[in-house]
């Protein structure tokens, strides 16, 4: 049974072993070494950037400043143009013999850029007056960030203004101020959640490298998307896309934010030095400039009538999406409560460009804020009135045919499910009471991603098998693939390569990103395993000289059902379809689908903490995630997915947040100053898998990457209010805010 | 210095850190580096039997030392007990924390034979992966722990 048994990682012995290949690990001979000068300033004129100062150093081999390498988009330069709209914005490069070398020159030029310093706009609410300056005079829809809000549903009501605020939507029915009227509790609320960083342990990194015959640049790279990373290198370059190819090398960790930042860099070096080179972001740079989640500021208004009914929800997102537009304002919109019935509903989101770096997609982009605020508002309101927490959301949780805030149905969903089931768990019906311990719950879920989606199963003369796709392993998707292939063929696991072609090779598949991969590349890999099955059994029907609807596969033969003396080895079929002469055609399975209608996917989390009245600190005791997974396909590697994103989570409740200086000065920019979960950090933990399965994923198989992380923090705050009494508005709950609202006194930033 | 068992001599620029020279001079990739600051625990090796991070290391530094990395835990392409758990475990998806969490494991495990539960969280907490959770590195390390003849 090779689908829905756990079954190992393919790649987990290379792994294990060191032997794994990741884009760091290339040596090309002749390559060169870049690196990047950084702006110090979050906004300025360039007023001069003395090159000589870096040629000087030995072993540099050029200089670049965005007047040679004017490539990029207007919103995302790969080098600063004039003026720098963030701190980290990379103004020059510098290509050396040596890693060595390029890092000398950096210094000695990065020490001589001149600038003109302006007043930097780092506030979202500065920056949404009508009479701010503009962070960029140039306005346009980032592909990313579209890419990212396909998503969610569509939102309706796009507008592009001539200001700092780059997108707003809105999303409403009925009438807001009849439902508050309604209501007999109205209760207001402004929540914030701080800028996140995905933190991938491999730092953002390319080597490129040209072909002298045809002229085309080849990019090794680590990324969630090959083939949006080639269509923007070859927009960035102005290249036709046949003359870029992406090659994804192991990736170390994205969850997002490993999708497309420094590739147009590298091959635009590669091309102007024609030589190989080789751009690794260190961690401090990669800090600087890369897309982590937003800052969010979010206020909430809600009405409830005493036996626990919503009448209204009216609430506004303000996103900081840093100096380029990408801030997920649809899925924040769509998710602030749009999961529970409510006949009033109203809710804004806005973009906002600040002088910071420009955001990205960190796991569940916009869920995560805009739960925060609604499953904190419903503590609240469920306390006030004394209504049992999970009793008052069942009695509002939206199901399968109930309007979204977009007015499109909810397809079938398990939030009711995975409430219920908390509310059966030991771990809430045997709640302890009393020093310092509280609980907490919430719930959320993710509208899944879809895309249309290739793959194709070619067979070998051996009787093994290989799946090709174009999409990347990020979360163990390769081994789930040979799973599905090997269940839809009859053969042992072992007998199923997978491989993640290269953009010139692989079957087109969408960037693994929005919990989509087995949802959408999975389904299409399933149709090309069935195809290769349909043909396997044509040609044996043949040689066998039986009825095709009488064969079956099993064991790596196929056989006559019933006869089992009657059979003839697959790897001998496959032999017979491949070979001089050969009768039949190539055994060779497609599949294709377009993109499948959603099937979302709802998380609870239950969370048993302790507040430390001395000290601030909350110790989380006990951490139960109850998540509707459709179906598990290998359930070992679902388990993985939940467990890790129930940690970031607890990241997000209580330590996690990239903080700047009034000056707009990054303070996090070490490892050593951005705090991560570790494994002294986690509590005992448990994971409840529910399985309403999906009328649209294969095997009823849902995303399962993002639900575990959205109702984590939340859950973790409403611990907090119930252990100590202190409602946290603000995440993350650091020991210190606590510390300073248990004192009565206010939190230091 | 010996490496994995392998005497090696070189010449190197006092600036060259001991992680680089391992990647880029022995062609050891398997040692990653995450932070280049010490922060994250990638690059963690065994130097002189003790737990390191080959990023805080110059390799002059390392002269005449004993040093072991992961490309040293499979025996003749078999993997060890704990490589093995580690991949039965889930303890690893991206998969590039994953050696620097084996190196300090199997310090620990060579300290502490059969770690509690809490001993490994404490042991292990320098060590950062971003994909996991940490559980399955726990279950992973208690379990190869168990194997071991009492």
């Amino acid at each position: 049974m090779a689908v829905g048994a756990p079954a190992a990682r393919l790649e987990g012995a290379e792994k294990v072993s060191g032997r794994a290949r990741y884009t760091e690990d290339l040596r090309l001979p002749g390559m060169l070494h870049a690196r990047l000068v950084l702006s110090p300033h979050p906004r300025a004129r360039i007023a001069r950037i003395p090159k000589e100062a870096a040629l000087e150093v030995p072993g540099i081999v050029a200089v670049y400043t965005g007047a040679d390498l004017p490539i990029g988009t207007a919103a995302r330069r790969a080098l600063a143009k004039e003026e720098v709209r963030y701190t980290g914005e990379p103004v020059a490069a510098v290509l050396a013999e040596s890693e060595a070398a390029a890092a000398d020159a950096v210094e000695r030029l990065a020490s001589v850029v001149e600038y003109e310093v302006m007043t930097p706009i780092l506030d979202p609410m500065d920056a949404m007056r009508p009479d701010a300056p503009a962070v960029t005079a140039v306005i346009l829809a980032d592909a990313e960030a579209a890419a990212h809000a396909a998503a969610s549903a569509g939102a309706e009501d796009q507008e592009k203004r001539p200001s700092n605020i780059t997108n707003h939507v809105t999303y409403k029915r009925g009438d807001v101020e009849a439902g508050l009227r309604e209501a007999d509790l109205v209760i207001e609320r402004t929540y914030t959640t701080p800028r996140v960083h995905q933190l991938y342990i491999e730092p953002q990194c390319a080597v490129a490298t040209t072909d002298p015959a045809s002229g085309h640049v080849t990019i090794y790279t680590a990324t969630q998307g090959q083939f949006f990373v080639r269509e923007q290198v070859a927009k960035a370059l102005d290249l036709p896309l046949q003359s870029v190819r992406v090659v994804p090398l192991t990736i170390g960790g994205g969850f997002g934010g490993k999708i497309q930042l420094i590739q147009p860099m590298a091959a635009a070096l590669a091309l102007a030095s024609n030589r190989p080179v080789r751009l690794i972001l260190t961690r401090s740079e990669d800090l600087l400039l890369s897309t982590p989640a937003p800052e969010c500021v979010m206020t909430l208004k809600t009405g409830v009538k005493k036996d626990g009914t919503l009448t209204a929800i009216e609430g506004k997102l303000i996103f900081d999406s840093g100096s380029a537009p990408a801030a997920p304002t649809g899925i924040g919109a769509l998710l602030m409560g749009g999961y529970y019935r409510v006949p009033h509903f109203h809710v804004e989101a806005f973009e906002v460009l600040t002088n910071k770096p420009a955001v990205g997609a960190y796991r569940a982009p916009g869920a995560t804020q805009a739960n925060f605020a609604m499953e904190s508002q419903m503590d609240i309101m469920g306390r006030a009135l004394g209504l049992d927490p999970v009793a008052f959301r069942l009695h509002n949780a939206a199901a399968e045919g109930d309007p979204m805030p977009d007015g499109k149905p909810w397809n079938r969903i398990g939030l009711r499910e995975v409430l219920e089931r908390l509310q059966r768990h030991p771990a809430w019906t045997g709640r302890e009471t009393g020093d310092g311990v509280g609980y907490g719950i919430a719930v959320g879920g993710w509208p899944g991603g879809v895309e249309s989606a290739s793959a194709c199963m070619r067979a070998n003369t051996d009787g093994t098998f290989q799946v090709v796709t174009g999409a990347i392993d990020v979360t163990g998707t390769s081994t789930t693939f040979a799973q599905i292939a090997a269940d839809v063929l009859g053969l042992p696991v072992d007998k199923i390569q997978v491989i993640t072609s290269d953009t010139d090779t692989a079957p087109y598949a969408g960037m693994s990103a929005g919990s989509k991969t087995l949802y959408t590349v999975g389904a299409a890999l399933q149709i090309a395993a069935e195809d290769a099955r349909r043909q396997i059994l044509e040609i044996a029907a043949k040689e066998m000289e039986a009825h095709v609807d009488d064969l079956e596969i099993a064991n790596g033969q196929v056989r006559v059902k019933g006869a089992p003396g009657r059979s003839l080895a697959v790897a001998e079929v496959a032999a017979r379809s491949m070979r001089f002469g050969a009768k039949h055609p190539p055994i060779f399975g497609a599949g294709s689908v377009p993109s499948p209608k959603t099937s979302p996917g709802f998380a609870a989390h239950l969370v048993k903490a302790r507040v430390d009245r001395e000290t601030g600190a909350v110790k989380i005791l006990g951490h139960v995630v109850f998540q509707d997974v459709g179906f598990a396909v290998n359930p070992a590697a679902v388990d993985g997915q939940i467990r890790g994103g129930a940690v970031q989570a607890i990241g997000w409740g209580l330590i996690e947040a990239m903080r700047y200086d009034e000056s707009g000065t990054l303070l996090t920019s070490t490892l050593s100053d951005y705090p991560l979960p570790r494994a002294s950090d986690v509590p005992p933990m448990d994971v409840e898998f529910i399985e309403v399965r999906s009328q649209y994923g294969p095997y009823g198989a849902k995303g399962v990457g993002e639900p575990p992380i959205i109702s984590g923090g939340p859950a973790i705050a409403n611990a907090v209010a119930d252990a100590c009494g202190v409602r946290e508005v603000s995440l993350p709950i650091t020991a210190e805010r606590l510390l300073a609202a248990l004192e009565g006194g206010r939190p230091r930033a | 210095m010996t490496v994995n068992g392998r005497s090696v001599s070189a010449e190197v620029e006092t600036r060259f850190l001991l992680v680089d020279f391992l990647r880029h001079r022995l062609r050891l990739t398997g040692t990653h580096v995450g932070c280049a600051h010490g922060a994250c625990g990638a690059c963690t090796i065994l130097l002189d039997d003790r737990p390191a991070r080959s990023c805080l290391v110059f390799a002059v530094q390392a002269d005449g030392a004993t040093i072991r990395t992961i490309e040293s835990l499979a025996q003749d392409d078999r993997l060890s007990p704990l490589q093995e758990e580690f991949r039965n475990h889930h303890a690893l998806q991206c998969g590039y924390c994953t050696p620097g969490m084996l190196m300090a494991a199997t310090a620990l495990l060579a300290e502490t034979p059969d770690p509690t539960e809490t001993q490994i969280k404490e042991y292990m907490a320098g060590n950062l992966c971003r994909c996991t959770g940490y559980q399955p590195i726990v279950r992973a390390v208690k379990a190869t722990a168990a194997r071991r003849p009492k």
